[in-house]
């Protein structure tokens, strides 16, 4: 770990004051305390804003609102959330362990980085941790790594279930930095690594996740998380879903993987497939096959090009 | 300002001490330039303990390098294993993640704090019981786990219970016996 | 009668109060820096910013180095002493260590140090060897019938037969406490606190690194936090502690990182097996053949007898069996629970099953038509063998007379449920111990070994047999272990502890009771004096007086007596000595996802006596859990170009958590094999973990028709 500055901000104001490069703030620490200790991460300074006043879980017939301080283990035994926003929280349950989501903040677990094992190893080149120095998991050890949104520069998977089940809702986030706020779909935020890979997402230095903001969605959903170990894994493939169906005819339906991709996947084409067909295994499976369009493997996750059509399938026929 | 204590600091203001307690800001330092070493008042099994640390040391190293209370133990330092659970103002967490400095105004409370007095707590009984552990390593973690499922009102199966358990590894294998101690504790068994 | 009690020291165990090798306090804390190449040599390592990093008392490098000799009889361990020339053999071998006053300041200084190397290209990639793997000539077993002219004759005459590959991927035993030392010298007297399966093997081979004398070093360690073989071997972080103490003038302590622990503290090797099974139509085994290779690291000696497993388990009248290795320039390899029993029971135990499934036999009958009644590469009675019971009891106990044949034909919900079995043996022997029994004037009764208690409940036993033999209660004995000063037992290694060290108990306290007596009837101040006392049940009678051992010892003004015994080690000639047990288990596999489950589980044991039915049953259980492990999750990659360990933690190499393991129904037959031992009880510790891969694989074949050769079975083999 290199060595730091540690402050406690009071208030918003005062953490954004104090943001910008070189700067990071400090929630829950699943992510940040791990990768300083590993050097991945080196801030010259550190803010713990646990105590800001960014909590809160309203539900309201348009949506839903969580602070970016909630934790995850909270917002997951939410009795409306676990009613309206199954998916939200069947995805926090089956993340990490019962004690990192205790700690783990939701702004956090969205801008959680990834678990490339040649990221978080300094003696590794690695792009996304120190740019043109090279990717060796594009012909190394790439059983978990990412087939839609890689380039020659990245496939590292992004780790976040939470961040999947949101794209699928069409979730937004509010950011908030020094000068102002504004609200950015969350399916936007995350960018593809292209030859930039280090740059994950939208958020400028010393910005803020401030809350996250789902839209009501009352149709049935499921979220299926796809692993070699049964608990305390990330994810080989996972999917969320919401579909609505009529008399046995999917109407419409909302879909993105994880696992898989270099951001959280949605998958319009696959909904779109959906529209109007019989809610059907077959169906579903067919439509599922529209997902892995351009989906380029590795020497090692060739497998995963089926797992998740079928991660897909099982989900929506399980949504509930 | 080595062993002092600033309230100026960049933040300044009662409000983030009364939080953070006590805070040390030093300004952004070079790789391995000396960063004084802040006073970190901590509250662990209910007693006061003061040391200087960097704001880097996490909960674990200081509960067991510096305060001596080496019941927590270290199987991985990344959170992936389980083994240096403690609770943090009652909920458990993994504290080798856990930046000492964060937890001034909080209660922590390892394993050496559940028991009263020489009678353990319900849970250590089921653990001898029950069998929950052979080497003894992570059983201090798993512990401090099933304190917090037991009172769990979401956790109702056996199955329930591994899930609820599943954030601390026994290489040992004594899962089946865990769970049976867990259920013990309920008041199940 | 069955004893079943809990640990004696469960207590210190659930209020972390047990005291661990990484607990000690020292005052100085060692980081190691490990290589990053396969082969090659280092050319230069700079040191000058760790130096000057904050509290950094040393850094120790090939070109400062600490001395150290080499260990002169490595078996478990690597060959070349640390840090004494510039050769990297292997990535992730340790080739520095920086001191400093924290552990902070150690580690964040280790990281300033940037080592150049001279690269050469490594041979790490395992498969790629196999086609040229090295024989050696020992052992190649062979057991040819009368007018059998060779294995490929005996099973070209058979009217059935299978073959197929099986390969097993490296393993890293991972035991949840990291190695550790802390060394601490008085004058020239050096106390080690270091992780260790034998106490006595730390001291011999500390004295000789560092060229000190046996009796300078007292090793302590009577807590291990889980080794499963790994911590039999002194890695290079025990000596480097150990001089870095001697030559800072304080306390020092070195833990490896779990990262670090892939490669510097052993592993299990990769397997490549090749078995072919000749069968008559009834299932009459006529032929085994089993071709066995086994990684070995380039950096030490250990390797494993993968195809030995074939030797010993079903009777056929034709048996072959080879080895072979593979040298790579990874790190060195050691043993690891059941080492070549594990992987070569996946292997027989998948073949076994698939000459079943070819034959239309139900796998279970297979076993039971194939028992053998005497060592089949022998002919030698057992000692003791109740196998068919295991079987018997197993299939009642479990319901395997509703197992559905037809592969893929029982479905529950989005779940293919399918049975598998398999056999489980592994060798029994014992090694010279010597116990003492001191009798106590408090009553009490200290029963004392350098063995050691790995979780195995070692201490328990100690406590359990000093009781029985003494007539006492088990809360009378204080168990002592783990401290190179005390007499000499046997260490935990090979399932020998109990086998050895249990005997030589119930010996110690004989010759105790026998001192007690000689005390008794010749000491001016006993009541018995010139009488002849007899000891029976803690009390000391005579003439129709009794006492108390403690109260006459009082009435002695003596506090204590001893008895010391020491048995020698082996067993006699002419038997064949193995434990036994059956596995049945039933798995799951999403008939979507295909992730196999394990659903259910049963093993019964034959042992022989069961000392501690409670500890006993925690053993099986963890090997079984391990197994489940080595079944379905771990896989260690090591890179082509770098030989790194590909995923060296806890989050990338999986090992079963508690949501992966159903209720593990353990049951033991208890029948004592007084051939083997005055005792009866054979070895425990490794047994369990011997054919789960095998009843994995076979269940899963038997719910989804897919037969998987190659460990771990992970849901892309099965989608």
């Amino acid at each position: 770990m290199r060595g730091f500055g540690y402050g406690a901000a009071a208030s918003v104001r005062q953490a954004l004051t104090q943001g910008g490069d070189g700067t990071s703030y400090l929630a829950g620490g699943t992510t940040l305390v791990d990768l300083m200790k590993l050097e991945v991460m080196t801030p010259a300074h550190v803010v713990d804003i646990n105590s800001l006043p960014l909590r809160g879980i309203q539900c309201t017939p348009a949506g839903l609102r969580i602070g970016a301080l909630e934790r995850m283990a909270d917002v997951a035994v939410h009795h409306e959330v676990a009613s309206r926003w199954s998916m939200v929280a069947t995805a926090l349950r089956l993340s990490a362990s019962p004690q990192l989501r205790n700690m783990a903040s939701i702004g956090g677990n969205l801008l959680q980085r990834t678990r490339c094992d040649y990221f978080r190893d300094v003696r590794m080149p690695c792009n996304k941790r120190k740019p043109g120095s090279g990717c060796p998991a594009v012909n190394g050890a790439n059983r978990t790594h990412a087939v839609l949104g890689t380039s020659a520069s990245c496939v590292a998977t992004h780790a976040s279930d939470l961040a999947v089940a949101l794209v699928a809702l069409d979730a937004s986030i509010r950011l908030q930095d020094r000068h102002g706020q504004r609200v950015v779909r969350l399916a936007d935020f995350y960018r593809l690594p292209g030859d930039t890979p280090a740059v994950e997402n939208q958020l400028r230095p010393g910005e803020l996740i401030t809350e996250v903001i789902v839209p009501a969605c009352d149709w049935p959903q499921a979220y299926v998380k796809v692993r070699d170990r049964t608990s305390y894994e990330f994810a080989l493939a996972s999917a969320a879903v919401a579909v609505d169906v009529h008399r046995g005819v999917v109407r419409d339906a909302r879909i993105a993987v994880g696992g898989v991709g270099t951001r959280p996947w949605r998958l319009p084409a696959t909904e779109e497939a959906l529209r109007g067909k019989p809610a059907t295994e077959e169906s579903y499976l067919e439509a599922a096959k529209l997902a892995v369009v351009g989906a380029k493997p590795l020497g090692d996750n060739a497998f995963k090009l089926p797992l998740v059509q079928r991660t897909i399938a099982r989900a929506l026929a399980g949504a509930r | 300002m080595a062993g002092s204590v600033s309230r100026r600091g960049f933040l300044g203001g009662a409000a983030a001490a009364s939080v953070a307690g006590t805070v040390a800001w030093a300004p952004g330092r070079a790789w391995a330039d000396p960063v004084p070493p802040a006073r970190i008042r901590l509250s662990v099994n209910g007693k006061p303990y003061e040391l200087d640390a960097d704001p880097g040391v996490t909960l674990l190293d200081a509960l067991r390098e510096r305060i001596g209370l080496t019941g927590t133990k270290k199987g991985c330092d990344r959170g992936q294993c389980g083994a240096c659970t403690v609770h943090v103002d009652g909920r458990r967490v993994v504290s080798c993640l856990t930046l000492a400095i964060t937890c001034v105004g909080k209660n922590v409370t390892t394993i050496e704090g559940i028991a009263d007095g020489d009678a353990l707590h319900p849970v250590q009984q089921a653990f001898v019981d029950c069998d929950g552990f052979q080497c003894g390593f992570c059983t201090s973690g798993q512990i401090m786990s099933a304190v917090e499922v037991v009172s769990d009102r979401s956790v109702h199966t056996d199955d329930d219970i591994r899930e609820a358990m599943s954030g601390n590894i026994c290489r040992c294998g004594a899962y089946s016996n865990i769970v049976d101690a867990v259920k013990q504790a309920r008041g199940e068994k | 009668m069955t004893v079943s009690l809990s640990r004696v020291e469960s207590r210190l165990k659930v209020t972390g109060g047990a005291v661990f090798a990484a607990d000690n306090v020292a005052t100085a804390y060692g980081y190691l820096v490990t290589s990053t190449i396969a082969l090659g040599t280092v050319t230069a390592m700079d040191a000058t910013a760790a130096l000057a990093a904050p509290g950094v008392l040393a850094v120790y490098t090939p070109f400062n180095p600490l001395k150290l000799f080499g260990y002169g009889d490595n078996s478990t361990d690597e060959t070349a002493p640390v840090l004494q020339d510039n050769g990297v053999r292997y990535n992730g071998q340790v080739i520095g260590m920086v001191v400093a006053d924290t552990f902070e300041h150690a580690r964040d200084a280790a990281s300033l140090i940037a080592p150049t190397y001279d690269v050469k290209p490594g041979n790490v990639d395992f498969a790629a060897g196999v086609a040229t793997a090295t024989p050696t000539s020992s052992p190649v077993a062979e057991v040819l019938a009368p007018g059998v002219t060779s294995i490929d004759a005996a099973l070209a005459a058979s009217d059935v037969t299978v073959s197929a590959v099986y390969t097993t991927p490296h393993q890293h035993h991972n035991p949840m406490e990291p190695h550790a030392a802390v060394a601490v010298w008085t004058d020239d007297r050096l106390t080690l606190y270091t992780a260790t399966q034998g106490v006595m093997n730390v001291v011999s081979h500390m004295a000789r690194a560092l060229g000190v004398d046996q009796s300078k070093v007292h090793v302590v360690n009577p807590y291990v936090g889980g080794a499963f073989g790994g911590k039999i071997g002194n890695w290079a972080h025990v000596p480097l502690a150990a001089a870095a103490a001697r030559a800072l003038g304080r306390p020092v302590k070195v833990a490896l990182t779990r990262e670090q622990t892939f490669a510097v503290s052993g592993h299990r090797p990769p397997s490549h097996q090749t078995v072919t099974l000749g069968a008559a139509k009834d299932g009459t085994l006529v032929a085994i053949k089993h071709e066995g290779v086994s990684g070995k690291s380039q950096s030490g000696p250990s390797m494993e007898n993968v195809a030995n497993q074939s030797l010993t388990t079903y009777a056929s009248p034709n048996l072959h069996v080879t080895r072979a290795f593979v040298p790579l320039d990874v790190s060195a390899m050691t043993p690891m629970r059941a080492p070549g029993e594990t992987h070569g029971a996946f292997a027989l135990e998948s073949a076994m099953d698939e000459l079943a499934f070819k034959l239309g036999m139900d796998p279970l009958a297979l076993r039971q038509k194939n028992y053998a009644v005497k060592v089949p590469n022998s002919g030698n009675p057992w000692s003791s063998k109740h196998l068919d019971e295991c079987y018997t009891a197993g299939a009642s106990a479990f319901g395997w007379d509703k197992r559905n044949p037809v592969p893929g034909s029982v479905r529950d919900g989005d779940w293919l449920v399918g049975l598998g079995t398999a056999t489980a043996t592994y060798p029994a022997s014992r090694s010279k111990s010597t116990i003492k029994v001191r009798l106590q004037a408090d009553g009490t009764a200290v029963v004392s070994g350098t063995g050691a208690d790995l979780g195995t409940g070692q201490f328990t036993v100690f406590a359990i047999l000093g009781a029985q033999a003494l007539g006492i209660p088990a809360g009378s004995i204080v168990p002592e272990l783990g401290d190179s000063s005390l007499p000499v037992a046997t260490p935990a290694g090979g399932s020998t502890s109990t086998s050895s060290n249990g005997p030589a108990v119930l010996a110690a306290a004989d010759a105790a009771k026998a001192a007690l007596i000689a005390q008794a009837a010749t000491n001016p101040a006993s009541p018995f004096n010139g009488k002849t006392p007899t000891y029976a049940n803690g009390m000391v009678s005579a003439d129709g007086v009794s006492m108390s051992f403690g109260s006459l010892l009082t009435a002695m003004d003596l506090p204590a007596v001893e008895g010391t015994s020491s048995l020698p080690s082996g067993t006699t000639k002419g038997y064949g000595y193995l434990s036994f047990g059956a596995h049945f288990c039933e798995v799951r596999v999403n008939r979507w996802t295909g992730e196999p489950r394990v659903s259910r589980w049963l093993t019964v044991i034959d042992a022989g006596t069961i000392v501690n039915e409670k500890t006993a049953r925690s053993q099986v259980l963890g090997a079984v859990v391990m197994g489940i492990g080595g079944a379905l999750l771990e896989d260690s990659r090591v890179e082509p170009d770098t030989g790194r360990y590909a995923g060296a933690n806890m989050a990338a190499y999986l090992v079963p958590v508690n949501a992966d393991i159903p209720h593990v129904d353990v049951q033991f037959l208890n029948y004592p094999d007084t051939v083997f031992s005055p005792l009866g009880a054979r070895g425990l510790g490794e047994l369990g973990i011997v054919g789960v891969a095998g009843a994995v694989a076979n269940a899963v074949h038997n719910a989804t028709g897919k037969r998987v050769r190659d460990l771990p079975i992970t849901l892309d083999k099965l989608l």
